[in-house]
């Protein structure tokens, strides 16, 4: 049965762990729109050979599942690599994540790219702009506009996908769920108390998604 | 009209999109101060391929450009020559192509800020009389998504007149329009037209081409098939094209 002074007791303990969550999320999240913004821009201009790397990149990254990919960064590729295998586990996570996620957010940002149409550019050109007027008073802005709900998406996959870490040891959520699991085998309340977390945390992102989406849809 | 200063000359403008098709064959043109010049043709002929060669919106394949004074070589031509080429000029959508991020009020200013560097204080007022007389001076704050047609356009003819060009090219800006609010932007042209605006107009309004411009051109074929008077043009046309065309038109 289903023992709520266990789960009350659990909750904060396993709770206590959202912070390596939102470490790894923030941090990932950071790097993944550094990638995602230099890929996005190499796809963008179709930059001479980059252009072809980047497409099998961000396809291998969407195109695979995250739990290999994390193993075969740092079971596979650590075999070849002692700068991988001196990495913790976080940084470990953190740089797949990234690497991951920045795939998924370039194609965000390309899309938000292309959505501000060449009449805008001609007539920005015919008006005697720079390229670089053009990118930055004119493209950048409107791009961002687009470009900013699908990214906070984005985020909040990263959130849920964050959980995949304990795969590699990362005391995070579920790392805590396993070693309460491992004492007690109470795992109804266990993993109905994590369930409640990732839910409250999504929950509540997901209503600044739906304000964000709002606001750049009204802003012009 | 009096003084005939050349504000447009065009020599041997050839463009060729690919050997396959040769778009503009040998254009020569010279378009003096205060002429409003409508180019009247049928679809596909090169009009806006020849007006977007003007500003290098498409760059000409060969020939020169010459506009207020500043001559473009189209086999040598260098990026800045082909900036500055562009100040001398300004140019209005079919599809208005307003800045969406923007007020009016912004569009009109934008260019004024950026490229001419005014202070922001003078853009304004020169921004706000433009509004005034394309009528938009209620909507200045206005964003284009919130603006019809027919407004966003003569947004874009303000825009367009705010950096003094020394001509103006239209590329049939009432086209996209809803038939109600094709009154309203011809309107705004014709004052255009009184004030002694150098205009280069691409349109099928044939009445309109008829009332406003001083001078008529007829292409056929990537070439200049008929050059005139709106009278020796659209009322007594000689060449067969011109009439096959006119005939096509009132239809
Ligand atoms: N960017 C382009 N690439 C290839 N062909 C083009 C391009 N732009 C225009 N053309 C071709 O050039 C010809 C003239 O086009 P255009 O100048 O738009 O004619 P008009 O304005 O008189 O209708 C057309 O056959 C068109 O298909
Ligand atoms: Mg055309």
């Amino acid at each position: 049965m289903f023992k709520i002074s266990y789960f009350m007791e659990i909750l904060p303990i396993i709770g206590s762990k959202v912070n390596v969550t939102f470490e790894l999320t923030i941090v990932s999240t950071i790097f993944a729109l550094l990638v995602g913004v230099v890929v996005a821009i190499i796809s963008y201009y179709k930059v001479g050979g980059f252009y072809q790397l980047t497409r099998v990149y961000v396809s291998i990254m969407r195109g695979t599942p995250i739990v290999a990919q994390l193993y075969f960064f740092y079971y596979g590729l650590a075999l070849y690599s002692a700068m991988i295998r001196n990495m913790t586990p976080l940084i470990a996570v953190s740089v797949v994540m990234s690497l991951n996620m920045g795939a998924f957010m370039s194609e965000s940002i390309r899309g938000a790219l292309l959505s501000v149409d060449e009449g805008q550019k001609e007539a920005a050109y015919s008006l005697g702009m720079t390229n670089f007027q053009l990118i930055t008073r004119i493209i950048i802005p409107q791009a961002v506009r687009v470009a900013l709900p699908p990214i906070f998406n984005d985020v909040i996959n990263l959130i849920k996908t964050t959980s995949l870490a304990f795969m590699l040891g990362v005391p995070d959520i579920m790392g805590a769920a396993k070693i309460e699991g491992a004492k007690t085998f109470r795992y109804f309340e266990i993993y109905a108390a994590v369930m409640l977390i990732y839910w409250v945390i999504i929950f509540v992102l997901g209503i600044l998604h739906k304000l964000l989406e709002k606001k750049c849809a009204s802003m012009y | 009209m009096g003084t005939e200063t050349p504000m447009v000359k065009v020599e041997h403008l050839y463009k060729e999109f690919d050997t396959e098709t040769k778009v503009l064959k040998d254009i020569n043109l010279t378009v003096n101060k205060n002429e409003v010049i409508a180019i009247l043709g049928p679809s596909g002929t090169g009009k806006s391929t020849l007006l977007r060669c003007l500003n290098y919106l498409t760059v000409p394949t060969k020939g020169i450009i010459e506009i207020g004074g500043l001559r473009v070589d189209a086999e040598k031509h260098t990026k800045k020559e082909v900036i500055e080429l562009r100040k001398h000029s300004s140019m209005v959508f079919q599809g208005y192509n307003l800045f969406k991020n923007k007020t009016a009020l912004e569009n009109v200013m934008e260019a004024l800020i950026q490229v001419q560097k005014k202070p922001k204080a003078e853009a304004e007022k020169i921004s706000l009389d433009l509004l005034k007389r394309v009528g938009m001076l209620e909507r200045k704050d206005f964003y284009p998504s919130k603006l019809s047609g027919g407004q966003q356009q003569r947004v874009g003819i303000a825009r367009a007149l705010a950096v003094n060009p020394n001509v103006l090219l239209f590329d049939e800006p009432t086209s996209a329009l809803d038939p109600e609010l094709v009154g309203e932007v011809l309107n705004t042209i014709k004052s255009l037209a009184e004030e002694g605006t150098t205009m280069l107009l691409v349109t099928h309004e044939i009445g309109f081409a008829r009332e406003v411009a001083t001078r008529v051109l007829f292409m056929d074929g990537g070439r200049i098939a008929a050059d005139g008077t709106p009278e020796e043009i659209i009322d007594h046309p000689e060449n067969e094209r011109v009439r096959q065309f006119l005939n096509f038109i009132k239809k």
